[in-house]
């Protein structure tokens, strides 16, 4: 119904050094009823298609329409205004001289709506985010996460058709954050509102959504679900953002179709190949550290690789290790809390070459999509 | 779809808004406004100086800079902005040294001083001087030579040296408020950590402090200079009597019949040139090198015990408030409430002159009327211009706005005298007859003072989050709607500040006033000066006092409104 179709869409800011924030021919299928979140590091992007898709900026070239209806094109945007989206932004934007009631039934007053139904709907709407109660409040009399939910009120209580929210959670503390986590994953199913979430947090990413773009650069790097994006991540970038990861350099030794083995160091593994990939050809493992085991070495395991125990760091829930193999290949790992394994001594280690990915070498740049 | 069909849909997208938004309307009106105000006066300006009879011609500024009388004019201007600019650090930087870092007692009336002394209007001090200092008549002087017998002592106002004297009353507050500010910025770590490596205090205040400070400092000095040498009033009533011509003086003069626009024009320049020269230092260089900025909030200042050393730095400030506030502000009560001033005014007191300028004149009390509404007024504009200005320099992505905004700062380097050779040189070429009226003092004034609102609301704006309005917009709030609902709401309190910075010098202008007034549009400020011109003493001090109880009476009720309902909400968020 409220789809987002994003096509072909490019932003360039004048002046701005090394076209930070910059937008390239990004295309996008944003489904109706579903949580979709922009992910990147500052500058990737991501805000200015959250802009972009709010009706704020315009386009240099490309087109967004919302069931089929083209809002925004070079020619000319429909304004934020006729939009009928809502839009929490970072620092929330409550406005500091109107109460939460104020706040929140602003958006009704402009739409016209009697002062009678305004009032219900209001209540109705701060019943929703926990806020009864408060309604004669003004902004600096709330604490943060209060504040974040009038911000969300204010844009739940039009009933918009969908909710832009750019990194609404990264001025909470850790705690609050959590729980706000869990409260707008619910709210979104409640709701029935397609949510476009902008953020460079990927647990973030990860937690709430159905679908993860990753942007890089002005780029879209891989557009899936959360489990496709972290554990069949499309490239080395894309493999590095969502999360901790060994990279290193591989050379094909042979290769059957779409899988083969692959040599790093002294390690050999059968692994998937990109696609296009002959022998001798050099590429990039991705390998994350919790997909290798540390043993203390008995020589047997197949695929086992003897390794030194170079750095070590005690977590809580679990234990990592630095390990450096023979001819000097390091790797991060993770291991349960209790593995406990002295500097300095001897163990293996053993890859699961299942979740291990290889990409060309210096891939990142390619858009692709799957 | 086509683009002629997306173009087709964003209209239809927002029913009820036809293609020229009220946005663009009334930035567009901005922008009309602006060069009406600045840049055409400037352009006829320019014009009017080498515009000959049929052709164009550089010999008015040939003889501008080539007769004795305009050179000598110019090197007193410069003489003058010389030695205000330097007694202005010599008076400014202890004060604020004292205030923002040490542990003198009473500091709060060191800051009374400082803000007195810049509301102050400058042409009153140079009156009040001219009662105890006049060569003959001065109450002092004819104190010291007819009652002490100490002729040898007294002092002759009508010179540099009393020209200075009555113009630094005006000029050291930018010193010391900007030296408060940068000395204030100075976190203690900064000294510590030279004193720990081993820096004495003296060695600590050359090499950390001092060039810590020291572009703030002469930031203050240029603008202190720049704001000397454009005082008509000053230098009209102390530099006259002693025939201490100076650029504004001379340019006055040429109007005098027949008026000589051309010659006027290129004096005018002459005067602009410097003040833009100086005002481009400060800005381009100084500014730039303002390390104020850099410190964050936390700031912590070193106070530094002064010990027995606080009751002569004390006994300083004591000098100041004597030389700036007391004695002039004395003076005047004393010779408004005599029947006639002298040596024994204090033998019948009277509140005749009040009387006289508030009831019975009808010069004065219309020159009050008038200047109450162009104050008013000129200070709307401007708050409301600026507020326009600054939100097309911040919000929009509009080519040339950042033009806008330099425009708008232009007045700054523009001397009152400037500004109405400029307006007349426009007015009278245009078929409105404006020349003589109030509106065109109106235009002067707002045109004057432009600079202040703009930056009022530029920094009120700043302090806006751009999100806060595009939240209103995305409700669906129209462009009108938001500005009422959320961004005057929320500057408000800016914008209260833009205005009463206008209507104090608005209240009091003479420079601009004095060529473009007539009968009917007479001002407070030509008023004052032409009674004193006549030789009416009394009514003069009383009209004097009037002028200063405006300013109080509005800096007072700005100060209440300004702190409204949410006044301080405002700042505890945004």
């Amino acid at each position: 119904m409220a789809g987002i179709r994003i096509e072909r869409l490019s932003k360039r800011y004048r002046g701005v050094h090394d076209d930070e924030g910059a937008l390239t021919d990004l295309s996008l299928d944003i489904p109706d009823n579903e949580f979709v979140t922009l992910l990147g590091p500052s500058g990737c992007g991501k805000t200015t298609t959250l802009r972009l898709i709010a009706g704020y900026l315009v386009p240099d070239s490309g087109s967004i329409r919302v069931r089929d209806r083209l809002l925004s094109a070079p020619e000319g945007v429909v304004p934020p205004e006729a939009r009928n989206m809502g839009m929490v932004f970072q620092n929330y934007a409550v406005w500091p001289h109107k109460t939460v009631f104020e706040n929140v039934v602003f958006g009704l007053r402009v739409r016209k709506l009697g002062a009678h139904e305004a009032r219900e709907r209001v209540e109705r709407i701060l019943d929703l985010v926990h806020l009864s109660g408060l309604e004669g409040r003004f902004p600096n009399e709330l604490s943060g996460g209060q504040q974040q939910r009038v911000a969300l009120a204010r844009s739940l209580v039009v009933e918009p058709d969908t909710l832009l929210l750019d990194e609404p959670l990264s001025n909470l503390d850790a705690k609050l954050r959590e729980r706000m986590r869990l409260e707008l994953k619910a709210l979104q199913r409640r709701t029935h509102i397609t949510f476009v979430y902008v953020t460079h947090d990927q647990g973030e990413a990860l937690a709430l959504s159905d679908r993860i773009a990753v942007l890089h650069k002005g780029r879209l790097q891989q557009y899936g679900t959360p489990r496709e994006v972290y554990a069949r991540p499309a490239n080395r970038v894309v493999a590095d953002f969502m999360g901790l990861v060994n990279l290193l350099p591989a050379t094909v030794l042979e290769a059957h179709g779409d899988t083969g083995v692959v040599a790093a160091g002294p390690l050999r593994l059968r692994v998937s190949l990109p696609q296009g990939t002959g022998t001798r050809d050099r590429v990039d493992l991705a390998i994350r550290p919790e997909n290798i085991r540390i043993n203390a070495p008995d020589g047997t395991a197949e695929g086992a690789a003897p390794a030194r125990v170079a750095e070590r760091s005690y977590l809580g829930n679990l234990s990592e290790y630095y390990v450096t193999l023979e001819g000097g290949l390091r790797l991060r790992v993770q291991a349960p809390a209790h593995a406990d394994f002295p500097i300095d001594s001897a163990v293996q280690i053993a890859i699961d070459a299942e979740q291990v990915s290889a990409f060309p070498t210096g891939a990142e740049l390619e858009p692709s999509t799957e | 779809m086509t683009p002629a069909t997306a173009r087709a849909e964003a209209r239809e997208g927002s029913p009820g808004a036809p293609r020229l938004r009220l946005e663009h309307v009334v930035t567009g009106g901005a922008t009309v406004a602006l060069v009406v105000l600045i840049v055409l006066p400037l352009l006829s300006l320019l014009w009017g100086s080498i515009a000959g009879e049929d052709a164009l011609t550089a010999s008015y500024f040939v003889r501008a800079v080539s007769n004795r009388l305009y050179l000598q004019a110019l090197l007193n201007s410069l003489v003058l902005g010389g030695w205000v600019g330097l007694l202005s650090i010599a008076i400014g930087v202890p004060l604020a040294w004292a205030v923002a870092r040490t542990n003198l007692p009473a500091k709060s009336f060191v800051r009374l001083t400082a803000s007195l002394a810049y509301i102050s209007p400058p042409f009153l001090i140079a009156i009040a001087y001219v009662n105890l200092f006049s060569p003959n008549a001065g109450l002092i002087n004819s104190f010291l030579r007819d009652v002490l017998g100490t002729p040898a002592l007294t002092f002759n106002v009508f010179s540099m040296a009393g020209l200075v004297l009555v113009t630094v009353p005006h000029t050291f507050p930018f010193v010391y408020l900007l030296a408060v500010s940068a000395l204030g910025a100075v976190d203690a770590s900064l000294e510590e950590s030279a004193q720990i490596l081993g820096a004495g205090k003296l060695r600590t205040a050359f090499s950390i402090t001092g060039p810590l400070v020291a572009p703030s400092i002469l930031s203050g000095a240029l603008v202190a200079f720049v704001n000397a040498i454009a005082l008509f009033g000053s230098q009209a009533i102390v530099g006259l009597p002693a025939r201490l011509f100076t650029l504004p003086t001379r340019i006055y003069a040429l109007f005098d019949f027949p008026p000589q626009y051309g010659l006027a024009s290129a004096l005018s320049l002459i005067l602009v040139a410097i003040t833009v020269a100086a005002l481009y230092l400060q800005r381009a260089y100084l500014a730039r090198r303002s390390y104020v900025t850099l410190a964050g909030k936390g700031v912590r200042p070193q106070l530094i015990d002064l010990g027995r050393w606080r009751w002569p730095l004390l006994g300083f400030c004591a000098v100041v408030f004597l030389v700036a506030i007391l004695l002039p502000y004395g003076a005047l009560v004393a010779v408004s409430v005599s029947k006639s001033w002298g040596l024994a005014f204090w033998q019948n007191l009277t509140l005749a002159n009040f009387r006289f300028v508030l009831l019975e004149y009808d010069v004065t009390r219309r020159a009050i009327f008038n200047s109450l509404v162009l104050a008013v007024l000129s200070a709307s504009l401007a708050a409301l211009l600026g507020a326009l200005i600054g939100w097309i320099d911040l919000r929009t992505r509009l080519p040339g706005r950042r033009f806008l905004d330099y425009v708008s700062l232009v007045p700054l380097g523009l001397p009152g005298i400037v500004m109405a050779v400029a307006l007349i040189q426009f007015w009278l070429k245009m078929p409105v007859p404006l020349y003589g009226t109030l509106a065109i003092l109106l235009l002067a004034y707002t045109a004057r003072y432009i600079p202040l609102g703009v930056r009022a609301a530029n920094s009120a704006l700043r302090q806006v989050d751009p999100s806060l309005e595009e939240s209103a917009r995305i409700l669906g709030a129209s462009w009108g709607t938001t500005w009422l609902e959320v961004t005057l709401p929320l500057i408000r309190p800016g914008l209260m500040a833009g205005w009463i910075l206008v209507f104090v010098p608005a209240i009091q202008e003479l420079s601009a006033s004095i060529l473009l007034f007539s009968s009917n549009s007479i001002t407070l400020a030509v008023a004052v000066y032409n009674l004193y011109e006549n030789g009416y003493i009394e009514p003069v001090a009383a009209l004097a006092l009037v002028n200063v109880a405006i300013i109080g009476t509005a800096i007072w009720l700005a100060h209440r409104l300004g702190a409204g309902r949410d006044g301080g909400r405002v700042g505890a968020i945004a």
